[in-house]
């Protein structure tokens, strides 16, 4: 038992501006539905080898809008493999995974990435594509029969990647 | 034959021409007809674009879909990357309002999403459109004795609801793919676990990947036989890690199931790109006959006891 203290014990208070922002991602909201049941926990691969990384502990944070917590430099959410596994075993459907990539969209918007992901993410956005183009590559494929490979229509891409003028959102 | 829209995405033809080869080997030796996508892009990835903006990940995946349409074929994927991006844009943009908004950005180059193309990973296209028996049928080097461990990955089966390919807690899919060259499937301990890819810090998957192959050197493995291209750069490269930092060599070769499928049918050892693995499947040259022995597999058996 803990020897009762003079202090009364801090009030977690729900930052709802976070919880708005999030509900704007697309499938953002799904952590309303989420009742701390733990299904998620239990076949996540990242929670059995890090002692830092439990989804069930990431949606009570977003439940009460901890959002400083999850949101910043190094944070947590990067150590989920994106195994599906808690989508699969969640019983209110929410997707925890989902949630997670959407609270990495936050932290996009914060312009905070991990130096990998960011380089990725740039390669696509100049290039169309994960794996940039280059005579090397030509020259393997052609080793197999294979024709070069052709550039992505960019001007097309770059429209799409533009953001809407209205910021809706979606749930 | 039946013709469905090829979607080779990133990795496979710029790092893996290798597997494309042998899908282009393969395939039509079932019955299926390739017809490619012209001017397609990424998928883009379910990991690091869908991570920045979930909104443009939709749209630029909406695109690559409508390009099938516009064919009037479904589409298969090779990697189980694009398959997930690809499979959860056709479920996601069943929702009329996202769709609407979608299309808005479509709009601005001139395109439409209709919904019309199903997407199809490329293992779950020959279940379906070839079947296992016509597998069985195009063998002509069955791969008797082989002991093939098993690695699902994660994005070909799950979420199940949106990707409908097999139970997710029991498969049998690529157990009998590989049943069907007449090898034996081994399922080790492990299985289910993920190739490790999407997390950016580096113990999770060293130790991840140190359990997993641990396990199918128990099963006494000879190959370990995948779908996904980034699971098998994880575990070629992975492996190689693995033993610098733990000092355990498992030295279980990985190989994608299209490469074994085509070296079955008949494609030799040599023309299959193995010698770019870091873990080569040698394992597979006793299966050569004398007649489509190359000099240097020969030269390999001359050296035997």
């Amino acid at each position: 038992m803990s020897i009762p203290s003079d202090q009364p014990e801090p009030v977690v208070r729900v930052n709802f501006d976070f919880r708005r922002e999030l509900a704007r991602k697309v499938e953002g909201n799904l952590a309303s539905y989420c009742y701390q049941c733990g299904a998620c926990v239990g076949d996540c691969p990242a929670a059995t080898y890090s002692s830092t990384f439990n989804p069930r502990e990431i949606m009570l944070k977003v439940l009460y809008g901890l959002g400083e917590e999850l949101l910043r430099e190094n944070s947590v959410l990067w150590q989920c493999v994106n195994c599906y596994n808690c989508h699969e075993r969640c019983p209110q459907e929410v997707k925890p995974v989902e949630v997670i990539i959407s609270l990495k969209n936050m932290l996009a918007d914060r312009g905070i990435y991990p130096e990998a992901v960011r380089k990725i993410i740039e390669t696509f956005e100049q290039t169309g594509r994960t794996t940039p183009l280059g005579p090397v590559i030509d020259r393997q494929r052609e080793r197999f029969g294979l024709p070069p490979l052709s550039p992505v229509p960019m001007d097309e891409i770059r429209k799409l990647l533009e953001p809407d003028a209205d910021q809706g959102g979606f749930t | 034959m039946k013709r469905f829209a090829f979607f080779p995405g990133c990795l496979i033809p710029a790092r893996h021409p290798a597997m494309e080869f042998a899908i282009r080997q393969t395939l039509p030796k079932l019955g299926i007809e390739i017809v490619d996508l012209e001017g397609a892009s990424c998928c883009p990835d379910p990991i690091y674009f869908k991570s920045k903006d979930k909104l443009a990940w939709l749209a630029v995946a909406a695109r690559n879909l409508s390009l099938a349409e516009d064919l009037g074929l479904d589409v298969f994927t090779n990697c189980s990357g694009c398959t997930a991006t690809l499979s959860e844009t056709y479920h996601l943009l069943q929702d009329p309002d996202l769709r609407a908004a979608i299309n808005k950005r479509l709009e601005r180059i001139g395109r439409q999403y209709r919904g019309t193309s199903r997407v199809r990973h490329i293992a779950t296209l020959v279940r379906a459109e070839a079947g296992y028996d016509a597998v069985r049928q195009s063998v002509v080097r069955p791969l008797t004795g082989l002991k093939v461990a098993i690695h699902y990955g994660c994005h070909l089966l799950k979420p199940s609801r949106i990707m409908q390919v097999d139970d997710p807690n029991d498969p049998t899919l690529l157990e009998n793919l590989v049943a069907a060259l007449g090898a034996t499937p081994v399922r080790h301990r492990n299985w289910y676990l993920c190739c490790g890819k999407a997390c950016q810090t580096d113990q999770i998957p060293a130790n991840m990947m140190r359990d997993l192959l641990g396990t199918i050197a128990q099963e006494q493995a000879d190959i370990l036989c995948m779908i996904c291209p980034t699971c098998f750069g994880q575990f070629d490269h992975g492996q190689m890690k693995v033993a610098k930092e733990f000092g355990e060599d498992f030295h279980t070769p990985p190989i994608y199931y299209f490469q074994l499928l085509a070296f079955a049918q008949g494609v030799p050892y040599e023309q299959l790109g193995f010698e770019r693995q870091r873990f080569k499947p040698e394992c597979l040259c006793r299966y050569q006959t004398g007649a489509d022995h190359g000099a240097k597999s020969a030269r390999a058996e001359g050296g035997r006891p």
